[in-house]
């Protein structure tokens, strides 16, 4: 509990500093990287809690950005417009996942994939919305008492979010339902075998994943004033599950830094060259062979909390009691 | 009538050239539990390749040939240096495959651009066949032809060889083959490539049907996934059958209800898999 109130006051007072610390466009990039890390903590829930390999995330993304661009037309407060995104995601999670997580492993991640690819297609074939050229919209977050039109409100209010919802996804991690979760995924059978609803655990943690994916995607619309079907894109959902992958599985704020690596990378080689997509590819590749844990675990060890590392690598990789018992033996 | 059998012949023309891609995906899934995402990938390349020899004055059929050998080539790096060293790890393969689609799409990007390509018919097949008062393209009936032809293959392959017997074993239980000594490593490569030279001939063959651009990688996969899904992963059976429902489906769809065509795809796709997770001829339990 300590730790928790520690870290909150942590990355209230980083938010608040962080603007004039820096540059107007170095604040404006965190804003992004404050929303891909809502999507990335939302997609390493379930990954790295709940064991399912999701490559349609970016499903619930997009829907979250399409109801905040398309309702803005007749609605202009901002907590209707993300309760109904965070609401349609969670419904779309809901119906799905009900299909989707009778599968396990490749069939699961196949079958989410196709769902997403689904509506890709019906966004960027129908007549509505906009087609294949995306939607724009003029909305500006108002609270109610105030609008929001500057770039740095706009960051003081997704950095709001962002520390919302990490507490939020905290206290879910911690919660009973959490743990149970995570007992799913270490071993499902015994899981079973206590009595516990395996299927209502995936479930219900697939729609709390879907829910907060939508709230950053309706952030994500206030802050581009756009929605374009290649949000629901394979390049999307590859990109958040890369993200989850930098920062390392198996715990929240991994991911938000695999977001914040993701992204300034991503302008940085881009500033030098039109190749990122290859680039990318490259570090993919020289990801899954190389890495070990990602980089939270990479700066746990550099600290020093080195038996704590092995443990998380154990948690979040499944790596065996021989292969451990084997780490021990070189050392 | 004439439209009817045209466009169940332009249906089975799509559905082979996705039969040839899926196939593949599934006998390698089936039997080394790899997804392998970039196997619309190996289509592109081959496609893209054939077009570079056509280009340079090359026979069609010679330009066939060495653009499926050069992806089988190509497939075999890949499965030696970095599939092999992934089995059994989820993300990992997903991860990989997912960086492999990246890295050759913007390598056939930069090296062919963004345009719309397409390899010309070759002239033995460029007539057209009389279907009624309707005309039909020689070439598109070559490319069922293929079809069938290489599903006979994989039939009499599975059930006819001594290597088919080994591979329908593989799919069953892979540690028992290799308990029983056969090199689990060199089978693997072997389907492997021979998957990848199937997708790449696919490629080839649809170069003047389908045309090239970029970004035709993920809708191929789609489609095979989907086929797969369908189907049932592991077998070439349900490739076959999937890939022809979906080419048929599409062919009538475009016309009928263009707008929702994929849409039926993908609540066929649903049932299928609400009723049978393992898809209609599935060998490997979801």
């Amino acid at each position: 509990m300590k730790s928790t109130i520690l870290t909150i006051f942590l990355l209230v007072a980083a938010v608040f500093v962080l603007p004039f610390l820096m540059s107007p466009f170095l604040v404006y990039m965190i804003t992004e990287v404050l929303i891909m890390g809502i999507f990335a903590m939302s997609l390493g829930l379930i990954m790295g809690f709940g064991g399912l390999h999701s490559l349609g995330h970016s499903a619930f993304f997009g829907l979250g950005a399409y109801t905040v661009v398309v309702l803005s037309q007749m609605v202009s407060s901002i907590y209707v417009l993300l309760l109904v995104a965070i609401l349609i995601a969670c419904a779309f999670a809901f119906v799905t996942g009900l299909i989707a997580i009778r599968s396990k492993g490749i069939f699961f991640l196949m079958l989410t994939f196709a769902f997403t690819q689904m509506l890709y297609l019906i966004f960027s074939q129908s007549g509505y919305w906009g087609g294949a050229d995306g939607l724009g919209t003029s909305i500006k977050p108002n609270l109610g008492f105030v609008e929001l039109t500057s770039p740095l409100s706009l960051f003081y209010l997704i950095g709001g979010f962002f520390i919302l919802s990490y507490l939020l996804l905290r206290l879910f991690v911690n919660s009973p339902l959490g743990t149970g979760l995570q007992g799913v995924m270490e071993n499902e059978n015994r899981m079973i075998a206590l009595g516990y609803n395996v299927r209502n655990y995936k479930v219900i943690a697939y729609i709390v994943a879907g829910g907060f994916a939508g709230l950053a995607g309706g952030l994500y619309a206030f802050k581009t004033q756009f929605a374009s079907p290649d949000l629901f894109g394979v390049h999307m959902a590859a990109t958040v599950i890369i993200m989850v992958y930098i920062g390392g599985m198996g715990t929240l704020f991994g991911p938000v830094l695999g977001a914040g690596i993701y992204i300034f990378l991503q302008n940085y080689v881009s500033t030098m060259t039109d190749r990122w997509s290859l680039i990318m590819g490259l570090i993919f590749i020289a990801l899954v062979l190389f890495n070990r844990g990602g980089a939270l675990h990479l700066i746990q060890l550099l600290i020093g909390k080195v038996s704590s590392y092995k443990l998380n690598v154990a948690k979040s990789k499944g790596v065996s009691l021989n292969e451990l018992a084997k780490n021990k033996g070189t050392e | 009538m004439d439209f009817f059998i045209i466009n169940t012949l332009s249906g089975l023309t799509y559905g082979m050239l996705l039969f040839l891609m899926a196939s593949g995906l599934s006998i390698v899934f089936g039997l080394m539990r790899v997804i392998n995402l970039a196997h619309g990938s190996f289509y592109l390349l081959g496609s893209y390749i054939a077009y570079a020899f056509v280009h340079n004055g090359f026979n069609f059929w010679l330009a066939l040939i060495l653009a499926t050998v050069i992806v089988m080539v190509l497939g075999l790096i890949i499965e030696r240096l970095l599939i092999s060293r992934i089995h059994g790890n989820e993300t990992a393969q997903i991860l990989l495959t997912v960086g492999l689609i990246f890295v050759i799409g913007d390598i056939t990007l930069w090296i062919w651009g963004g345009n719309f390509l397409s390899i010309p018919v070759p002239d033995l097949l460029s007539a057209t066949i009389q279907v009624g008062e309707s005309q039909f393209p020689a070439y598109r009936l070559f490319v069922i032809l293929m079809g069938v032809f290489f599903a006979a293959l994989l039939w009499f392959f599975e059930n006819k060889t001594h290597v088919g017997m080994i591979v329908r074993a593989g799919v069953d239980d892979m540690e028992m083959v290799g308990a029983l000594g056969f090199n689990i490593k060199v089978i693997f490569s072997a389907v492997f490539i021979f998957g990848a030279g199937l997708a790449a001939l696919g490629g080839v063959l649809g170069g003047p049907i389908l045309g090239m651009y970029p970004l035709m990688e993920f809708e191929i996969l789609i489609n095979a996934l989907i086929i797969v899904l369908i189907g049932g992963l592991g077998s070439w059976k349900g490739a076959f059958i999937g890939a022809v429902l979906i080419g048929i489906i599409d062919a009538f769809g475009k016309i009928y209800i263009p707008s929702v065509s994929m849409l039926i795809i993908f609540g066929i796709m649903v049932i299928v898999l609400v009723i049978k997770p393992s898809g209609l001829f599935g060998e490997v339990e979801a």
